[in-house]
């Protein structure tokens, strides 16, 4: 048995859809987010600037409501199958926020302490203001186990950096180029991505 | 070569300098197809292929998706400074018995490789020379004796089965990483590899009588 520690980003890698453009769906704020989500994931603007916009897009949408839109997105079975099996060594690496992403957790079975995100303050049920934006590069770097990582997006290099294994996911979209440069494997098919998931345990 | 028991790795990573037109050999395109394509065609019983890419990365694996998308792509980020046996040795994480290796600018007959998926044990692929460029094998009773020998009729395919367990991993090249296995079965084959321009013309003819569905 290996001692790999297996880190996934959560959107577009553990999810089929992306969360952010899913939550706007619902205020009528899609094409707004889908051009500023398409500008991080690319790496035009830093991800901390463009998250902090996109989250400003969607601070009229109540926590309860956006908290049930994230944990009803379509995920990667395959991908999600592996993290419940394996859940001791499994975490989930991403910039959303923890006040988000709560339901979707549980829903997969994933525990707090196997979270790291960006974190933020409500009011009255409500986004009041964003305390940290998870940087991916330094999380990692506080891993003391080998580090099998599965990400997709720009902000997933910092994270591919600190891996023994880098995988690229680029099942849902296109890895982003920075990724590319970082990565050891990469997969386009979940259940083949899975499958090797499984060979390092 | 039984699925259940076989890992495929094409070695795509290189430039192809040689060739001089500054596409990695697996995307040249020979009858309007890139050479990829022919490999990947005659694997379709086969579901642990892994594709080593490195000099022109994102192009090749577009390619290769459009045809089919349950690949391992293996990365050798490197490939400017190192041989193919620096991407077999990447591509070998958690693998099968069996290792069927392809050098990334081989056509080969359909029929040929038909022949070789029925034998389940270890093999190199040699074929009849045809270019300077190629590794000269010494055959004696159907077996590969010698690689780099003078005055050879036959030249080594790029296409070889081997016991994973038996490669060592090292940055050479895939003929100096199977040397030290020798003497191994040799198995005749028609096939061409593209090193050079003369090589893409002959290809090109060649490709017509020997591959299916072009």
């Amino acid at each position: 048995m290996s001692t790999y520690v297996f880190l996934f980003d959560l959107d577009s890698t553990i999810t089929k859809e992306e969360i952010l453009p899913k939550i706007a769906e619902a205020i009528n704020k899609k094409d707004e987010m889908r051009e500023l989500t398409e500008k991080a994931m690319v790496g035009d603007i830093p991800f901390k600037n463009s998250f902090l916009k996109r989250v400003e897009v969607l601070k009229e949408i109540s926590i309860e409501e956006a908290k049930k839109i994230v944990a009803s997105v379509e995920l990667n079975s395959e991908i999600v199958k592996f993290i419940k099996k394996n859940k001791k060594r499994c975490y989930v690496v991403t910039g959303n926020l923890d006040v988000w992403i709560e339901l979707l957790m549980k829903k997969i079975g994933v525990d707090k302490s196997h979270i790291y995100c960006s974190k933020a303050e409500t009011e009255n049920g409500y986004l009041k203001q964003v305390i940290s934006v998870a940087d991916k590069e330094l999380i990692t770097k506080q891993f003391v186990q080998p580090i099998v990582s599965v990400g997709d997006g720009d902000n997933d290099s910092g994270m591919a950096k600190n891996s023994e294994i880098a995988i690229g996911y680029g099942g849902v979209r296109r890895i982003a180029n920075s990724l590319i440069q970082n990565i050891d494997f990469a997969f386009y098919d979940e259940k083949k991505c899975a499958k090797f998931l499984e060979k390092l345990l | 070569m039984k699925s259940m028991d076989t890992t495929v790795v094409i070695c795509c990573a290189g430039m192809g300098t040689r060739l001089g037109i500054g596409t990695t050999k697996s995307l040249v395109s020979i009858n309007d197809k890139p050479i990829i394509y022919y490999l990947i065609n005659n694997l379709k019983e086969y579901d642990d292929i892994r594709i080593v890419v490195g000099f022109q990365a994102q192009q090749l694996i577009d390619t290769v998706t459009r045809y089919r998308k349950d690949i391992t792509f293996v990365f050798n980020h490197d490939y400017k400074n190192t041989k193919q046996g620096e991407s077999l040795s990447k591509a070998l994480v958690g693998t099968r018995k069996y290792i069927l290796v392809i050098e990334g600018d081989v056509l080969i007959n359909n029929n040929h490789f038909n022949s070789l998926k029925k034998i389940e044990s270890e093999f190199i692929a040699y074929t009849e020379r045809k270019s300077q460029e190629g590794i000269p094998v010494m055959i004696d009773d159907e077996l590969i004796k010698k690689f780099n020998v003078e005055d050879s009729k036959y030249e080594w395919s790029g296409i070889s089965y081997i016991e994973k367990s038996k490669i060592t991993k090292a940055d050479i090249y895939l003929y100096e990483m199977l040397d030290c296995l020798l003497p191994l079965r040799g198995v005749k084959v028609e096939s061409i590899g593209i090193d050079t321009p003369s090589d893409y013309d002959k290809a090109v003819n060649w490709a017509i009588t020997n591959i299916r569905n072009l």
